[in-house]
């Protein structure tokens, strides 16, 4: 059914990840954990992947001696993101 | 509406494409939605301006002085300005690309001021200055002969006009970018401010000011810190 779909973007918390990144320039883990719901762990988790897959770009700073974890969107990542929408539309389209 | 928590609860089912677009469309809106200023710096630019205006008003209406130059306070106005951006610079969560643009519109329509003022202090005596080395000076002539010409100092006429123009050109930049509609309601006062004062002695042109400072930053700026307020309350 979804075999097009790319795996790594097919799933909630990643692609909820990733529509969020999508629009900003880049987020702080806290403002993608607010916004997204999901616990710290889990978050982490699916933020790794992203970035293993080359979509996201992950840098860790310390801002006031607490670390702060930030998010950016790769070139890659908005490929891929791009790709998924287009095949999504593709499949809606042929079920219309 | 799209329940993302109750998605993510059941995330072993797998979506399906409507989830998918439902959910890609609620993060973005969610993101765009994320964005509240404080109205801190906006309330304190129109605040500093409209007092200036108003007293150079004033004392031109009335013949008195403050004893200072009252645009000074806007000089002075850098510094907690400076003060509010590293601030908010540092609580920022979300960094958006649009943000960056409309910084650099402020930081330039900053120069640019600043060239403005350099350029009504510098002028009259510069032209004074190369009117001299050709053997010129400009002088007022009497129409009906009742007074001798007098030499005058080089002006520039209705020089705050070009003040107003500045003032509306990052406001209206940041109402549309930012889709706020007082604030392009603001800049359109603003340029008919700047059509009146072409017309007016240049005192009014101060009122003028005041009302533009007022329509561009003052009510946009308590408009914005009630907003952000609220949304600060919503989110405790």
């Amino acid at each position: 059914m979804f075999n097009d779909l790319d795996p790594i973007l097919h799933s909630q918390l990643r692609l909820a990840i990733m529509s969020l990144l999508i629009g900003v320039k880049e987020a702080d883990f806290t403002f993608i954990k607010e916004k997204t719901n999901a616990t710290a762990g889990n978050l982490s988790v699916q933020v790794n992947k992203l970035k293993d897959a080359g979509y996201i770009d992950v840098q860790k700073k310390f801002k006031d001696n607490y670390p702060l974890t930030t998010c950016k969107i790769t070139k890659q990542g908005i490929d891929a993101f791009e790709l998924y929408v287009k095949n999504l539309q593709v499949y809606l389209q042929a079920k219309q | 509406m799209f329940n993302f928590t109750q998605i993510i609860m059941e995330k072993l089912k797998p979506m399906t494409e409507q989830e998918s677009l439902q959910l890609i469309s609620s993060m973005i809106q969610k993101a765009k939605a994320s964005y509240h200023d404080k109205g801190i710096s906006t309330l304190l630019w129109g605040t500093v301006v409209t007092i200036a205006s108003v007293t150079s008003f004033l004392e031109r209406q009335y013949n008195f002085d403050i004893g200072f130059d009252i645009w000074l306070l806007v000089l002075f106005a850098i510094v907690p300005q400076i003060i509010i951006s590293i601030k908010e610079k540092k609580s920022t969560k979300v960094k958006k690309f649009e943000d960056e643009v409309i910084d650099i519109v402020w930081m330039v329509y900053g120069i640019s001021i600043f060239c403005l003022v350099f350029y009504q202090n510098v002028i009259p005596q510069a032209t004074q200055n190369l009117l001299k080395q050709d053997g010129w000076e400009l002088s007022k002539h009497f129409i009906n002969n009742t007074q001798p010409n007098q030499v005058i100092k080089p002006f520039i006429p209705s020089v705050f006009s070009l003040f107003l123009v500045l003032y509306a050109l990052p406001t209206l930049v940041t109402g549309i970018v930012k889709k706020f509609k007082p604030m392009i309601i603001g800049a359109i006062i603003c340029y008919l401010a700047f059509i009146v004062s072409c017309f007016t002695a240049s005192k009014y042109d101060m009122i003028c000011g005041a009302i533009a400072a007022i329509s561009c930053w003052l009510i946009p700026g308590i408009i914005l810190r009630k907003r952000y307020l609220k949304s600060k309350l919503l989110n405790v």
